[in-house]
């Protein structure tokens, strides 16, 4: 606690804390859509494209400004967007062949660019090589009104339009088809995420910013079944990792913000990846186990009623062996003392033999029945 | 443009000289066409003839290099709210994070304008239109969880809940099982009897003559169109489908 107070006690540690905040909010809310809409990729192309911008804006402006910056960051970007939409209508590339030349050529050019403007020497063109991958303490106060300028017209637009964004995510041809200008649309959603990007660029860089795209999405999905949910939960768990990584980065010296902000959000990918009721893979993993266990306990009651029914006895003792032939495998212990713990079956000696047996309880009976008339009724008195 | 004059204004659906193309090969070839209202009517033509080409060419959602269409005498652009559109089912993703409910809602988007968010009403007349395709148990189901059936029905009531004069369907009976299709022909033609116009992409010949009233056929160009009984022949199949499938079809639809 007294660490967390010395940190926060610190200017530079609130502004940068704040600003990787706002910005993990920022991309967490666009960043759904862009997931759901199969677009995630399109933000990797224009951040790497943002790199030649950054150079050229420096190169005008003589200087390091951030606005002629920004300006030349958004303007590659909108750029690449467009030659790789030229590229998909105009040949017969697909999709994810267009986006790797584009943010492959793009991306070159703004290396040589950038190599050539260090190479010219300046103390402040030392400071462009942070750009591809972030430089928080570059952060400035009057960024943050920035920040939250975009992020507060990102979230306006998203409310007013909401229903029309949701539409023209599920299904653009049958928006089109109701007459919604679909291609305005997508188009808002793209410049949206062109605009999270470059306020994003010097904290987290060009090479690692579409993770912030994607890790808070890809987590907040795993847990809800929700658009709205799933939309306020990204931007919350962008908002955390920005948080989280700006403070582990500001405990350690040489801890680079930008990536460790990248690696918060990928905790929160895996643990959802895991743990998400419904869809992570140990609630999975755990689900079938119960389903095939239910499944194994079914068969056991089917095969002791046949027995009973055989020998025209509803109290029939059964045997292991013999319930191992009429299954054709050996059932699992602990099925059986599952089935005893639900009342279905009950021990009974059958003497001289002592070898355990079971009988069917009437409720046993009932089960069986029922599982024989529907194979997928639900049973009773689950375990 | 303005065009406050009807052209062919006794047609539901009138084609003139369309042609679409995708790259150098025409997907459709100059069509000409008319549906009139209150049929029920078939799109058939083996794969690649541009039945689904020409009614997402007849929304707009296609740009053609020539032609025209026209709904009731209006240009589509007029005509959106009186049209009810079914996209093949596999064309969205069905593990978006929505409910049954909310995907019939989206029928009613446009006519309650921007900005405003559907509310009360707009549920009720989204349970009633799931109710209408027997879904109505499964409206706050996430449609993650649906059958290939239960999803077509889904995007049916996502339609029927516009109430819209004419529909549209693009093979709304592919990969469904027989009660599914009896459910939704059922209530496809009641709507026609209601007087609207039911526009079905459609794949299986031997179900043509008893499902439908009218049939165009379609192979790149319009092979054969009107009343199904008219166009039904064995020499439009064999012109449309080749000789082999021609006869397999005549022969099962003759014992009608």
């Amino acid at each position: 606690m007294t660490l967390l107070a010395e940190l926060l006690s610190s200017q530079i540690v609130r502004t940068v804390l704040t600003g990787a905040a706002m910005l993990g909010a920022i991309a967490g809310m666009l960043g759904s859509f862009a997931v759901l809409r199969r677009q995630s990729l399109l933000g990797d192309a224009l951040a790497h494209a943002a790199l030649p911008g950054v150079c050229l804006g420096f190169l005008i402006a003589g200087g390091r400004d951030l606005g002629s910056i920004m300006a030349g960051a958004f303007f590659t970007g909108a750029l690449a967007a467009l030659v790789m939409m030229l590229i998909t209508r105009a040949t017969t590339l697909k999709t994810d062949a267009a986006l790797g030349i584009v943010l492959s050529v793009f991306f070159a050019v703004g290396v040589v660019l950038l190599t050539h403007l260090q190479g010219m020497g300046g103390a402040a063109s030392a400071g462009l090589s942070s750009f591809l991958f972030g430089q928080a303490a570059a952060i400035l106060r009057s960024d943050l009104w920035m920040m939250g300028g975009v992020g507060l017209v990102a979230l306006t637009l998203v409310l007013a339009f909401w229903k029309e964004i949701k539409l023209v995510s599920f299904d653009a041809d049958f928006a089109r088809a109701q007459g919604f200008p679909v291609t305005v649309l997508e188009a808002f959603l793209t410049v949206m995420v062109a605009l999270a990007i470059v306020v994003g660029l010097q904290l987290v860089g060009v090479v690692l910013i579409v993770a912030l795209l994607i890790a808070p999405a890809a987590a907040a999905r795993q847990w809800t079944n929700s658009l709205g949910t799933m939309v306020v939960l990204s931007a919350l768990i962008g908002a955390a990792s920005g948080a989280s990584g700006a403070l582990i980065s500001a405990t350690t010296r040489g801890l680079a913000t930008g990536p460790v902000v990248v690696l918060c959000a990928s905790v929160a990918v895996l643990v959802s990846l895991m743990l998400a009721p419904g869809r992570g893979l140990i609630w999975q993993a755990l689900a079938a186990r119960r389903a095939r266990a239910q499944i194994g306990e079914r068969r056991i009651l089917a095969a002791m009623q046949g027995l009973a029914d055989a020998h025209d006895d509803a109290r029939y003792p059964s045997e292991q062996g013999m319930l191992t032939a009429a299954l054709g495998y050996a059932p699992d212990h602990q099925r059986f003392a599952a089935l005893e713990r639900r009342g279905l079956i009950r021990p009974v000696t059958h003497p001289p033999e002592t070898t355990p047996h079971w009988e069917l309880t009437p409720s046993g009976h009932h089960e069986a029945k029922a599982t024989r008339a529907d194979p997928r009724h639900r049973p009773e008195h689950p375990s | 443009m303005r065009d406050d004059t009807l052209h062919e204004p006794d047609q539901a659906l009138h084609v003139e000289d369309l042609t679409v193309s995708y790259g150098e090969t025409p997907a459709l070839w100059d069509i000409d066409l008319d549906i009139p209202p209150g049929v029920m009517c078939a799109i058939v033509g083996p794969n690649g003839a541009g039945k689904s080409t020409l009614i997402k060419a007849a929304l707009g959602l296609v740009r053609p290099i020539a032609g025209h269409v026209r709904f009731l005498g209006r240009p589509v652009n007029a005509m959106r709210g009186k049209i009810g559109y079914v996209p093949q089912r596999h064309s969205v993703d069905w593990d978006f994070p929505t409910c049954v409910r909310d995907v019939v809602e989206m029928g009613l988007y446009r006519a309650l304008g921007w900005f405003r968010r559907p509310g009360r009403d707009a549920r009720a007349r989204a349970i009633a239109a799931l109710a209408e395709v027997g879904m109505q148990d499964y409206a706050d189901r996430q449609i993650s969880q649906l059958s290939g059936g239960q999803q077509q029905r889904v995007f049916l009531a996502r339609a029927l809940v516009q109430d819209a004069p004419i529909l549209i369907l693009d093979e709304p009976l592919a990969g469904v099982d027989a009660a599914t299709e009896a459910v939704i022909i059922s209530l496809l033609k009641r709507l026609r009897d209601d007087g609207r116009t039911v526009i079905v992409v459609h794949h299986d010949l031997t179900t043509v003559q008893s499902y439908f009233d009218w049939l165009v056929m379609l192979n790149v160009r319009i092979i054969a169109q009107g009343p199904v009984a008219q166009v039904y022949t064995p020499e439009n199949l064999r012109a449309a489908y080749g000789q082999h499938l021609a006869m397999i079809a005549v022969s099962s639809g003759a014992s009608e």
